[in-house]
C-alpha cells in the first residue's frame, strides 16, 4: 500500500512550486527581449503550440478518463473556420478565432451524443471515425474548403484596438506572445476544472462510470463539458496554427496521426495531471526537431560513431530527417511498458525514492 | 408512511425473468433485509429500483414519486443511495477524495463537500486513511468507504449490498454498529446480507427472495418459522 | 444492370482481401481482447517486402505469398512475445497506445529504409482484365480472391480440425478456463498474434499489385481492419469475412453512385451506425 502522491500533494501548490512557475513564467515573458533568432522562436512555437494541444486533451482524456484519439477533428475546425473567414471573408482572426469556438463547440456536441454512448475501446474507434470523416469532407467539400490545394494565406491583418495597431504580426515575436498566452490558459483552465467540483466528477467518470453515476453525477452532462471545454482549446490551438504557419490542408490540420500525436503529449508527460502535458512537450518538441533538423546525425558525426561519407552516415543524413515521428514511436513503447505514469510520475517517483534514502 | 413501495416488479433478459412480479414496501425509517440464495434476483432488484435498468414491469415509487425510467444520478439526487456489492472504488483518488465525490452531489463548494466528507469518513472511522488512494485498501475497509461515500450524498434510503460479504466476524460487528448508527440519523435502509445471524439480529422486516420471486415477508421471528424459507433457503445454506 | 454487376463483382473481389485482414485483426482481439491499432502498418510490411521481393529478385508478387506467410507470422509472434504479452492485463486504452506506438515506429523504420516515396509494382498483368458475360474483371483482383479464398478456408479447417486451432478457439472463448484446462495462454497468444500477422501481411503481398506502396499507406487499413471487424462482430470469424465483403462491395458502390471522393466517409458512417444500433455486430453473438 503506498501513500498518494497525488490526490492531496497535488492541490496543495507547494511555496516551492508555485515560485517555480512564477520564475518560468517571466523568464518566457523576458525571453523575446533577450533571444532574436527565429529559429528560437519558432520552436517555442511549436512548443507552447504542443502545450495547448496536449493540456487541452488532457481535460477530456487524463481526467474525465475519455480516450479521444480524434482531437484533430476540433484542430481544424479551428484551423478551418479562421482561415477560411480571413481569406475568403477578409474578416480577421482575433474575430474569427471565436467564429471558430462557436463551431466546434456544435461539432463537439454532436460527435459527443453519438460516441458517449459507447465505452472503452468503443469509443476510441469512433471518435477515430468522426475525425476521418471530417477529414475527408475537407477534401471533397471544395467550394468551401479548397479540397487537396488547401487554403492559403498571404498575409494577416494587422491586429488594431479602436485605430491603435497592437501588432502588424510581421516578426515571430506576436506570435510567441500569443501561444505563451494560450498556453498558460490552457494550464489555467485546468487548475481551475482540477480545483472544482468538475474535477472530482471528471475523475470519479475516468475511474468508474458506473459508482460515478451512482454517486448523483450525470454521465452525459459531464462528459459533453469536458469534452467541450477540451474541443474549444483544442480548436484555439487550431486557429493559432493556422494564422502562425498561414496555410491549412487536409492532411496537415486533420490527420490521424495529429490525433494521435496530440494523446502522446499527455501520456508521455503524465497523464491527468496539471504539468504532464508541459513535461511531454519539453521532451517531445526538442526529441522531434532534433532528428527533424538532423541535429542527432551531427551528433553522430562529431562523436565519431559515424562517418560523413560512410554510406550509413550519408543514409543517416537523407532519411532520419523524415523520420522524426520514429521518435514517438519509440517514446510511446517506452511509457507505455516502463513508465505508465508518463515521465513526470517516473521522475517524482524517483526523486521520492532518493529523497526517502537520505531521509 | 412506505417512503419506498415496489410494485409487482419484473425485470425480463431475454427470455428469462431475473425477477417476476416482486411487491413490498418499505417503512421511513426502518432496516429491510432482503435475503434469498445466490442469482435469486437481489441485485438485479437493486438495479431496477435505483436505474440501473428500468424494470420490464411494475413500478417503482420512492418518496411519492415514481421512478420507473429515472437515471440512477437522478435517483441519487431525490435521495436514494446504494452500494455496490462487488465495491467499487474510485482506485485512484484519495479515500476523502471518494467521499467528496458523493458531498458533491449537494453542493457546489468543495469546502462544504470536505467537510461533509470528514464527517463521514468518521462515521466509519477511516479518518487514519484520509489521504490513502482508494485503490489499496483492503476489503474491509473498501467496504467501510462505500458506506461513506454513499451516506455523503446525504440519502433518505440507502440499499446496502452484502456490505459485510468477505469481511471477518471483528469487521462485521463493526458494519453492524454502523448499520444500527445509520438508523439513529433517521436514514432507511434496505439491506442485502448472507450472513443469516447479523441479517436476523438488524432487520425489522424481511423479505425473502427466490428464484426472482418473493417467498415470504415477515418479521425476522415470522421468518425463521416459515416452513418454505427453511426448505428453499435456510436449509441449502446451513 | 452491367455498371451494377460491374461494381458488385469489383466490390466482392476486393472485399475478399478485406476480409483478409480483418479475420486478422479479428483473431487477435478473439483471443487477447486487444485492439490491434498496428495491423494496418503489418499489412504495409507485407507491401514492402513483397515489392522488396519483386524489385531485387524478381519474385512474381502472388508467389511471394509463400514467403510473407513465414516472415509475417514470425514478425508477429516476435511482436507479441516481447511487447504485447506484457501488456495482456492493463487498461485497455494502454494497450491502444502501445499498439499506436508500434505502429508509428513500424511505418517510420520502413521511411527510414525506403523513404517515404509512393512505389508501384508493375507485373505484366497489373492492368490487366478479363472479360465475364459483359463484365470486366480485373485479374489481379481476381487471383488474389482465389488465394483469399484457399487461405480462409485453410485457416477454417486449422481452427476447427486441429488441436492447436482448438485450443486457440477455446482461450478466445474463456480465457481463465482455458487456463484452467492446461492451455498456455501466453504461447496462444503469439501463435494467434503471429497468425494475424501473416494474414495481414498476405493482404498487403495480395494488393501490392493495384495499390500505391507508402509507409503510410496502414492506418487507412487499420481503420478499414475496424470496420470490418465490427461490422462482423469482434471475435467472429465468419462475421470477419462476410464483413469483409459488405465494406468491398459499400465501397465500390458509393463510388459509382455517389462519388469515388465520398465512398470512405460512407464506410465510416456505416460503422458509426453498427457501434451505435448494434454493436456486437452481425455475427456478434458467436464467438470464432
Amino acid at each position: 500500500m503506498r501513500v498518494t502522491l497525488s490526490a492531496t500533494a497535488r492541490r496543495g501548490a507547494s511555496p516551492l512550486g508555485l515560485g517555480l512557475f512564477a520564475a518560468a513564467v517571466v523568464v518566457l515573458l523576458l525571453f523575446p527581449q533577450f533571444v532574436k533568432s527565429p529559429y528560437a522562436l519558432h520552436m517555442m512555437v511549436l512548443f507552447f503550440l504542443s502545450v495547448i494541444m496536449g493540456e487541452s486533451w488532457n481535460i477530456l482524456g487524463g481526467y474525465a478518463g475519455q480516450y479521444s484519439v480524434g482531437h484533430s477533428a476540433y484542430f481544424g475546425v479551428g484551423a478551418y473556420t479562421t482561415m477560411i473567414l480571413m481569406t475568403a471573408k477578409g474578416i480577421p482572426p482575433w474575430f474569427g478565432v471565436w467564429v471558430g469556438v462557436v463551431v466546434v463547440v456544435g461539432v463537439a456536441l454532436i460527435i459527443g451524443s453519438i460516441c458517449f454512448r459507447l465505452r472503452g475501446p468503443y469509443f476510441v474507434l469512433a471518435s477515430i471515425a468522426v475525425a476521418e470523416i471530417m477529414r475527408l469532407s475537407a477534401f471533397n467539400l471544395k467550394e468551401l474548403t479548397n479540397g487537396a490545394e488547401g487554403i492559403l494565406a498571404v498575409s494577416v491583418p494587422p491586429l488594431t484596438i479602436g485605430g491603435t495597431v497592437i501588432t502588424d504580426f510581421l516578426s515571430k515575436v506576436p506570435f510567441y506572445y500569443f501561444g505563451l498566452g494560450l498556453a498558460l490558459l490552457t494550464i489555467a483552465v485546468t487548475w481551475v476544472v482540477e480545483h472544482s467540483k468538475l474535477g472530482y466528477f471528471f475523475q470519479a467518470i475516468r475511474e468508474d462510470q458506473d459508482a460515478a453515476h451512482s454517486l448523483g453525477i450525470s454521465l452525459t452532462l459531464y462528459k459533453n463539458i469536458a469534452l467541450v471545454i477540451s474541443a474549444i482549446l483544442t480548436s484555439l490551438a487550431g486557429s493559432y496554427y493556422a494564422v502562425y504557419v498561414g496555410f491549412v490542408d487536409p492532411n496537415t490540420v486533420l490527420p490521424l496521426d495529429l490525433s494521435v500525436q496530440i494523446v502522446l503529449i499527455s501520456i508521455i508527460g503524465g497523464i491527468g495531471t496539471l504539468f504532464g502535458p508541459v513535461v511531454g512537450a519539453l521532451v517531445l518538441v526538442p526529441l522531434s526537431e532534433a532528428l527533424r533538423s538532423n541535429l542527432i546525425t551531427q551528433a553522430f558525426f562529431s562523436m565519431g560513431l559515424v562517418s560523413q561519407d560512410s554510406k550509413v552516415g550519408i543514409f543517416l543524413q537523407e532519411n532520419l530527417a523524415h523520420a522524426h515521428v520514429l521518435i514517438y514511436g519509440i517514446l510511446v513503447v517506452i511509457v507505455i511498458l516502463f513508465m505508465p505514469e508518463g515521465v513526470l510520475g517516473f521522475v517524482t517517483r524517483l526523486v521520492q525514492k532518493i529523497t526517502r534514502r537520505d531521509a | 408512511m412506505a417512503i419506498l413501495e415496489v410494485k409487482n416488479v419484473s425485470k425480463f433478459f431475454g427470455g428469462l425473468a431475473a425477477n417476476s412480479d416482486v411487491s413490498f414496501s418499505v417503512e421511513q425509517g426502518m432496516i429491510m433485509g432482503l435475503i434469498g440464495p445466490n442469482g435469486a434476483g437481489k441485485t438485479t432488484l437493486f438495479n431496477c429500483i435505483t436505474g440501473y435498468y428500468p424494470p420490464s414491469r411494475g413500478e417503482v415509487t420512492f418518496d411519492g414519486r415514481r421512478m420507473n425510467g429515472l437515471q440512477p444520478d437522478k435517483v441519487c439526487k431525490l435521495g436514494m443511495a446504494r452500494t455496490w456489492q462487488k465495491v467499487r472504488p474510485l482506485a485512484k483518488m484519495s479515500v476523502l477524495d471518494n467521499v467528496m465525490v458523493g458531498a458533491l452531489c449537494r453542493t457546489n463548494s468543495l469546502k462544504v463537500a470536505r467537510d461533509v466528507a470528514m464527517e463521514q469518513v468518521k462515521v466509519v472511522r477511516l479518518e487514519h486513511k484520509l489521504n490513502f488512494l482508494a485503490g489499496g485498501l483492503p476489503i474491509g475497509e473498501r467496504k467501510k468507504l462505500e458506506v461513506a461515500r454513499v451516506l455523503a450524498t446525504r440519502p433518505k434510503l440507502v440499499l446496502l449490498d452484502e456490505i459485510m460479504g468477505g469481511l471477518n466476524p471483528a469487521e462485521s460487528e463493526e458494519l453492524i454498529q454502523l448499520i444500527f448508527d445509520i438508523k439513529k440519523d433517521g436514514i432507511t435502509q434496505v439491506v442485502i446480507e448472507h450472513d443469516m445471524k447479523a441479517i436476523m439480529r438488524i432487520s425489522e422486516r424481511i423479505v425473502v427472495i427466490n428464484s426472482g420471486e418473493k417467498l415470504a415477508e415477515g418479521t425476522p421471528a415470522e421468518i425463521v418459522a416459515t416452513p418454505e424459507v427453511v426448505a428453499a433457503y435456510l436449509g441449502s445454506e446451513h | 444492370m452491367i455498371v451494377f454487376l460491374q461494381s458488385l463483382m469489383s466490390g466482392v473481389l476486393i472485399g475478399g482481401v478485406y476480409a483478409l485482414i480483418g479475420i486478422g485483426l479479428t483473431i487477435i482481439f478473439g483471443v487477447m481482447r486487444v485492439i490491434n491499432f498496428a495491423h494496418g502498418d503489418i499489412l504495409m510490411i507485407g507491401m514492402y517486402l513483397t515489392y522488396f521481393l519483386f524489385s531485387v529478385f524478381g519474385i512474381d508478387p502472388f508467389l511471394s505469398v509463400a514467403i510473407c506467410i513465414p516472415v509475417m507470422f514470425a514478425f508477429g509472434a516476435l511482436t507479441q512475445k516481447f511487447f504485447i504479452n506484457r501488456m495482456l492485463g492493463a487498461l485497455p486504452q494502454n494497450q491502444i497506445l502501445l499498439t499506436i506506438g508500434l505502429g508509428l515506429i513500424m511505418s517510420n523504420t520502413i521511411m527510414l529504409l525506403f523513404t517515404s516515396d509512393y512505389k508501384i509494382l508493375t507485373t505484366s498483368y497489373s492492368s490487366g482484365s478479363v472479360d465475364l458475360a459483359g463484365i470486366s474483371v480485373s485479374q489481379p483482383l481476381a487471383i488474389s480472391f482465389f488465394i483469399t479464398a484457399a487461405i480462409t478456408a485453410a485457416l477454417y479447417w486449422f481452427l476447427m480440425k486441429t488441436d492447436i486451432g482448438q485450443a486457440i478457439r477455446a482461450t478466445a472463448q474463456d480465457r481463465e478456463a482455458a487456463q484452467l484446462m492446461g492451455i498456455n495462454v501466453r504461447w496462444t497468444s503469439i501463435l494467434a498474434f503471429g497468425i494475424g500477422s501473416a494474414l495481414a501481411g498476405t493482404a498487403g503481398a495480395l494488393i501490392s499489385p493495384t495499390y500505391y506502396i507508402f509507409p503510410q499507406v496502414g492506418s487507412a487499413f487499420t481503420l478499414k481492419a475496424f470496420v470490418i471487424t465490427v461490422l462482423g462482430g469482434m471475435g467472429s470469424i465468419v462475421g470477419a469475412t462476410l464483413g469483409g465483403i459488405i465494406i468491398g462491395v459499400t465501397e465500390s458502390m458509393s463510388a459509382v453512385y455517389i462519388s469515388s471522393g465520398w465512398k470512405e466517409v460512407v464506410v465510416y458512417v456505416l460503422f458509426l451506425l453498427v457501434l451505435l444500433f448494434k454493436p456486437s455486430g452481425l455475427m456478434g453473438t458467436s464467438r470464432m
